[in-house]
């Protein structure tokens, strides 16, 4: 459970407007939101592997969900019918919603994104690809040894006095 | 007895037809050193002609993956809200909960923390039970088998 001390955003902090699409959309839109939007997500994806901490990201994240959402609104200014044809025949062709079964679609969805809206599709592997990214943002810091104030600074002299086992002592074999 | 006639039982006029015991072997139509290299031309053929099909897949799982790695950071952002969101509405719930209760504090056992060596700010992950602790039965079941759905 977390305790009174621990911080956490306020509700106004995380109230943010949501991406309010189904799956078949977001897949169809996958590539070319990927693209548009790799700087933000590149960032926000290593502040979160670094820092381990959901707190210390909330600005990228807010930064990745704005800039999809842009990305959908341009991409329902320009390309609503190809985008709606294309998601629709993602869902409905396979169980797996394969791009095989709809590469028609997607070309004319192709083609639209790139005279309208100006984003080219990337191929086919292009986000699996490792990639560096450059950030303003500080490396955190690897943690400090621990410190313990009353730990001997040397270990004692051999010739201090010992004391005989008030209990007769451990027997010889444990 | 005298008028009874007795029917000898003979061979058929001819006799017996000649015993067939001789071995008829199966017709050939290969010879040992034809199929082996049959064998070896199917089945290597059949890999060649596969790995065709092997490539075609092995590109559409790798697109798949793509399409997956592209929308995840935008999941993430999202998911991660409302686990924030969730954790302080858990806090809230807990404080009104046991508000009359004596030594109790919030997030802890009768004051003792989870983690006592650490920092208190210090982010930490929370329990699936922790995380449903006020939801109804049904619910932290759906969420307990919810990975035998995917």
């Amino acid at each position: 459970m977390i305790t009174k001390g621990k911080e956490l955003p306020t509700y106004e902090e995380l109230e943010v407007q949501d991406v309010n699409l189904s799956s078949p959309f977001l897949k169809a839109g996958s590539f070319h939101l990927g693209k548009q939007c790799e700087a933000e997500n590149n960032e926000f994806m290593l502040c979160r592997l670094e820092e381990k901490d959901p707190r210390k990201c909330l600005n990228e994240g807010k930064v990745v969900t704005s800039c999809t959402m842009k990305f959908f609104q341009a991409v329902k200014r320009s390309c609503a019918e190809e985008f709606y044809n294309f998601a629709m025949c993602l869902d409905k062709s396979s169980q797996d919603m394969s791009f095989d079964t709809c590469r028609k679609t997607q070309t004319i969805f192709d083609t639209c994104m790139k005279e309208k809206v100006g984003i080219e599709r990337p191929h086919f592997g292009y986000f699996c690809e490792p990639r560096v990214h450059a950030t303003a943002r500080p490396q955190p810091m690897p943690e400090l040894p621990p410190v313990f104030p009353d730990a001997l600074v040397e270990p004692p002299p051999d010739d201090i006095p010992r004391q005989p086992s008030r209990h007769q002592g451990r027997p010889i074999f444990f | 007895m005298s008028g009874t006639t007795i029917k000898q039982d003979l061979p058929p006029p001819g006799g017996y037809k000649p015993i067939n015991y001789l071995r008829v072997p199966a017709k050939t139509y290969f010879s040992g050193v034809q199929m082996f290299v049959l064998f070896n031309v199917v089945t290597f053929g059949g890999l060649y002609i596969w790995s065709y099909t092997h490539e075609k897949l092995k590109r559409l799982k790798t697109e798949d993956r793509a399409s997956r790695l592209a929308l995840q950071p935008m999941l993430y952002a999202e998911k991660d809200r409302l686990y924030m969101k969730r954790l302080r509405k858990l806090r809230e719930e807990e404080e009104e909960l046991m508000k009359d209760v004596p030594g109790w504090v919030v997030g802890t056992y009768w004051g003792e923390p989870i983690y006592q060596t650490r920092p208190e700010n210090e982010w930490h992950e929370i329990q699936v039970t922790e995380y449903m602790a006020h939801s109804p039965h049904y619910k932290q079941q759906y969420i307990n088998n919810f990975f035998k759905w995917l």
